[in-house]
C-alpha cells in the first residue's frame, strides 16, 4: 500500500485524513476533560499523577494533528482550535462534561465518571493503537508505536482505580455502576469509523470495527470476571455518531473555551 | 470520612509510603520522597508521576513507613568513628607504588584491577 | 542523647548548637516547640498556597492559545500541585505530636485558620495574567525559596531542592509567554502592560511588610533566629527589584510606580508602598477571589469525600 502523498489515491487520502481526525479529536477532547480536573481530584497525589495522563493524551493529539499538517490539511494548531463542532470527528464519549457546572465557577465533577470513562476509553485506545502499529499508512504506524509506550501506565492507573472503587463501599459501587451506564450509553461511536468505514477498512488502515470491539471485550473481560460483574455491552447503533460530525452542546461549549484566546488573533504568535 | 490516624485500629485513607527508585537497571535504589495513599497498589501507581516525572526510571519500590526501622538520636551516636582506619583502605599501602618501581613492575591499583573485567589486552 | 541532655535547657542549648554548626534537624529529632510551630506555620502556608495557587492558573489551561502552550501550562499547574504535595508531607510529619493529618489541614484552610499567599486571592482576566504569574509571581517565589534551600530543617530544605529545580522551568515558561506577547501585536503588548499594572502591588505585598509594625505581625525574626532563612522581607523585595525591574523595562514595559528609583550608592530601591491595609484584608480571605477559590476547593473536597471513604483501610 502506498504511503507517500504523491502516490496516494484520492480515496486513500480521504480515508487516512478522516481517521487521523478521529484519533486527534478524541485525544484532544479527552485530554481537555482530564485537565478540567486539575486541582480538584479527590487526593493531591492523584491530582499530580492523573495530570500526566492528560498531558500525555494532549501530546498524542498533537502528534495526530501534526500528521494531518504533514498531509497538507492545515496547520496543527488551526486544526485543533478553529474547526467548528460539525467538522469534529471525536466520539461523543470524549466531549461529555465531567459533571454539572462551569469549570470557572464551582463545578460538581463526578470522580466515578472520570474513572469509568478514562478506563474504558484507555482500553479502547489501546486496542486501536495496537492495531495502528500495523497500519498500511507508515507515518501513523510510527506514531502508534510511540503512543503505545505511554498507554501501559494509563491502563494500570485507571484499572487500579476501577478495581479498587468497585471492590469498596456500597456508595462507591453504586456511583461506579451509575457511571458505567452513562459511559456505555455513549460508547456506540467509540469504535465506529462513521460513513468512512468501508474506505478505512478496505485500505488496511487498521482492523475492522467488529474486530476491535471483540478485542476490547477480551481486554476488559478478566477484570469484570474477577469482580464478578457482568460485562457491559457496546450499543449496536450509536444515538449520535461523533465520527459523522454529530455532537452535543457540550462540545460547542468546550470549543468556545479551548479556542477563546487563540481566536482573539489566529495569525498572531502566542 | 477520613479522620485522625494516630490512634491504632482506625480507618484512614492516609497511609505513609516511602518511595525509592533507580534511574537505570544498573544503578542503586535511591530514596525519593514520601506520599500518602490508601494502600500499596495505589501508592505504586502514584509514585512515578509524583516524584520522577522528569527523569528516567527503571524500577520503583514502595515501603510502608511503619515497616521502616529508624534510628533515634541516641542510636545515631553509634555512627561515630575515628579517622584512623587507613589499614582498611589503600591509603595505608601507598608506599607500594615506589617499591614495585624498583622491580620494574606496577602496583595493582584500583584502575588496573577493575580493568581486568574487560577484554584481555 | 536523652542520657546526655536531660534538662530542657540542656536540650535547647544542644539544639541551638546544632543549628549554629549548620547541622540539619530531622522530623524525629528533639526540637523546641517554638521551632516546630514556626515551621508548621511557614510550611503549611507555603504548601497550601501551592494548592490554592493551582486554581488561578488552571483557569488558563484549556484556554492556552496553542497545543504547546496547553501542554506547558498543564505541566506547570501539575508542578504546583506537586509542590503542595511535598510541602504538606513535610508539614504532616511536623504535626504528628498534635495528632493532626492532611484532612485537618484542609479543614484549617476552610475555616480560615490556615492562610494562603495574597497573590492567589487575585483574579485573572487575560492570557497575559498566566504569563505574569509564571514570570513574576513565580519569580518572587523563587527569591524566597532559594533563600531557604539551606534551611536548618532538613526535610524542608530537601523539598525546596526539588521545588527550585522545577521553578527554573516555571520561570522560563513564564518568560516564553511574556516574550511572545512583548514581540507581538499592539493588543498583545497592551495585554501584558495591563497585567503588570494589576499585579504590581500584589507582587510587592508577596514578600510581606518590612517590619511587624506595618501589619502587627511578622514571623521573619523567628525564621532568621532558627536559620530557616537568612534574608529579611525587605531584602527579598530589593533582590526582586534588582532581578526583574531591568528585565521588565528592557521589553518596553513600564512599572506602575512613577516614584520608583534606584540609589546607586546605597544600592537601595525606593518605591511607593502598597496598601498594607488591603494586604491584611486579602490574607483574611477578603480578597477579590478569596471566597470563590475557597468555595471551589471546599466543594471539590466534599464532593470527593466518598472516594477517600471508599478506599480507607483499617490501620493498626
Amino acid at each position: 500500500m502506498s504511503t507517500t502523498e504523491n502516490s496516494m489515491s484520492a480515496e486513500y487520502k480521504e480515508a487516512i485524513t478522516h481517521l487521523l481526525f478521529q484519533l486527534a479529536d478524541d485525544d484532544f477532547l479527552y485530554a481537555f476533560r482530564g485537565s478540567e480536573w486539575l486541582g480538584l481530584a479527590p487526593h493531591i497525589e492523584e491530582d499530580v499523577a492523573s495530570s500526566s495522563i492528560s498531558q500525555d493524551s494532549m501530546g498524542h493529539a498533537a502528534m495526530f494533528y501534526h500528521l494531518l499538517e504533514d498531509l497538507g490539511v492545515g496547520k496543527a494548531d488551526d486544526l485543533a482550535h478553529l474547526r467548528p463542532a460539525q467538522d469534529r470527528n471525536n466520539s461523543i464519549l470524549t466531549e461529555r462534561v465531567n459533571g454539572e457546572g462551569y469549570y470557572m465557577e464551582t463545578p460538581q465533577y463526578d470522580w466515578a465518571y472520570q474513572v469509568v470513562r478514562s478506563y474504558f476509553y484507555t482500553q479502547a485506545k489501546k486496542v486501536k493503537v495496537d492495531s495502528l502499529c500495523h497500519s498500511s499508512y507508515k507515518p501513523v504506524a510510527e506514531v502508534a508505536i510511540k503512543v503505545k509506550m505511554e498507554l501501559y501506565y494509563h491502563k494500570l492507573h485507571w484499572e487500579t482505580w476501577f478495581k479498587q472503587l468497585m471492590s469498596s463501599t456500597d456508595v462507591a459501587k453504586k456511583k461506579m455502576n451509575d457511571a458505567i451506564t452513562v459511559v456505555m450509553n455513549d460508547f456506540g461511536d467509540v469504535f465506529s469509523f462513521g460513513n468512512l468505514k468501508p474506505k478505512i477498512e478496505s485500505n488496511n488502515l487498521l482492523d475492522s470495527e467488529e474486530e476491535m470491539k471483540k478485542r476490547w471485550h477480551a481486554s476488559i473481560g478478566p477484570v469484570f470476571e474477577a469482580l464478578q460483574m457482568e460485562e457491559p455491552a457496546i450499543p449496536n447503533h450509536p444515538v449520535m455518531n461523533g465520527r459523522n460530525g454529530e455532537h452535543t452542546k457540550d462540545l460547542d461549549e468546550a470549543l468556545l473555551t479551548l479556542s477563546e484566546v487563540y481566536k482573539l488573533d489566529p495569525v498572531a504568535v502566542w | 470520612m477520613e479522620g485522625v490516624s494516630k490512634m491504632t485500629g482506625e480507618k484512614t485513607f492516609y497511609q505513609e509510603y516511602e518511595v525509592f527508585s533507580k534511574r537505570t537497571p544498573n544503578s542503586t535504589f535511591q530514596h525519593q520522597f514520601s506520599l500518602l495513599a490508601p494502600n500499596e497498589d495505589m501508592a505504586l501507581v502514584l509514585a512515578q508521576e509524583n516524584f520522577m516525572r522528569r527523569e528516567p526510571v527503571a524500577d520503583i519500590w514502595i515501603v510502608n513507613r511503619k515497616n521502616v526501622r529508624k534510628m533515634d538520636a541516641e542510636e545515631k551516636m553509634t555512627l561515630g568513628r575515628l579517622d584512623n582506619k587507613e589499614y582498611r583502605t589503600t591509603k595505608g599501602y601507598g608506599y607500594l607504588k615506589k617499591k614495585w618501581r624498583q622491580y620494574e613492575q606496577q602496583v595493582l591499583d584500583e584502575k588496573e584491577i577493575l580493568s581486568w573485567g574487560g577484554e584481555r589486552q | 542523647m536523652t542520657s546526655l541532655h536531660n534538662s530542657e535547657e540542656e536540650k535547647l542549648a544542644h539544639f541551638m548548637h546544632r543549628i549554629e554548626a549548620g547541622d540539619k534537624i530531622e522530623a524525629d529529632d528533639w526540637m523546641p516547640e517554638e521551632y516546630r510551630l514556626t515551621l508548621i506555620k511557614l510550611i503549611s502556608m507555603h504548601g497550601i498556597s501551592e494548592i490554592m495557587g493551582a486554581l488561578p492558573e488552571k483557569e488558563w489551561v484549556p484556554k492556552a492559545p496553542s497545543l504547546s502552550r496547553k501542554l506547558g501550562i498543564m505541566a506547570k499547574v501539575q508542578d504546583e500541585m506537586g509542590h503542595g504535595q511535598l510541602l504538606l508531607r513535610v508539614t504532616e510529619d511536623l504535626l504528628k505530636p498534635y495528632g493532626k493529618n492532611r484532612g485537618d489541614l484542609m479543614q484549617d484552610l476552610f475555616n480560615g485558620d490556615l492562610k494562603f499567599h495574597n497573590v492567589f486571592h487575585m483574579k485573572t482576566t487575560t492570557w497575559a495574567d498566566a504569563g505574569i504569574i509564571g514570570w513574576l509571581v513565580d519569580g518572587a517565589a523563587i527569591i524566597t525559596q532559594t533563600n531557604m534551600l539551606g534551611a536548618s530543617y532538613g526535610p524542608y530544605g530537601r523539598a525546596l531542592q526539588r521545588i527550585c529545580a522545577e521553578e527554573v522551568f516555571h520561570a522560563q515558561h513564564g518568560e516564553s509567554i511574556i516574550m511572545a506577547l512583548a514581540e507581538g501585536t499592539e493588543n498583545q503588548k497592551a495585554m501584558i502592560q495591563e497585567s503588570i499594572n494589576y499585579w504590581w502591588e500584589s507582587l510587592l505585598m508577596f514578600f510581606g511588610p518590612a517590619s511587624k509594625e506595618t501589619t502587627g505581625s511578622s514571623k521573619q525574626d523567628l525564621t532568621i533566629k532558627y536559620k530557616i532563612r537568612t534574608k529579611t522581607n525587605e531584602e527579598f523585595r530589593q533582590l526582586f527589584f534588582d532581578k526583574y525591574i531591568p528585565r521588565i523595562l528592557s521589553l518596553g514595559l513600564t512599572i506602575p510606580d512613577s516614584t520608583i528609583k534606584f540609589d546607586a550608592d546605597s544600592k537601595i530601591w525606593t518605591y511607593k508602598q502598597p496598601d498594607w491595609n488591603e494586604f491584611k484584608k486579602i490574607i483574611k480571605n477578603e480578597g477579590p477571589r478569596s471566597q470563590e477559590r475557597l468555595n471551589l476547593r471546599r466543594t471539590s473536597y466534599e464532593n470527593n469525600a466518598w472516594v477517600r471513604d471508599a478506599l480507607s483501610a483499617v490501620v493498626n
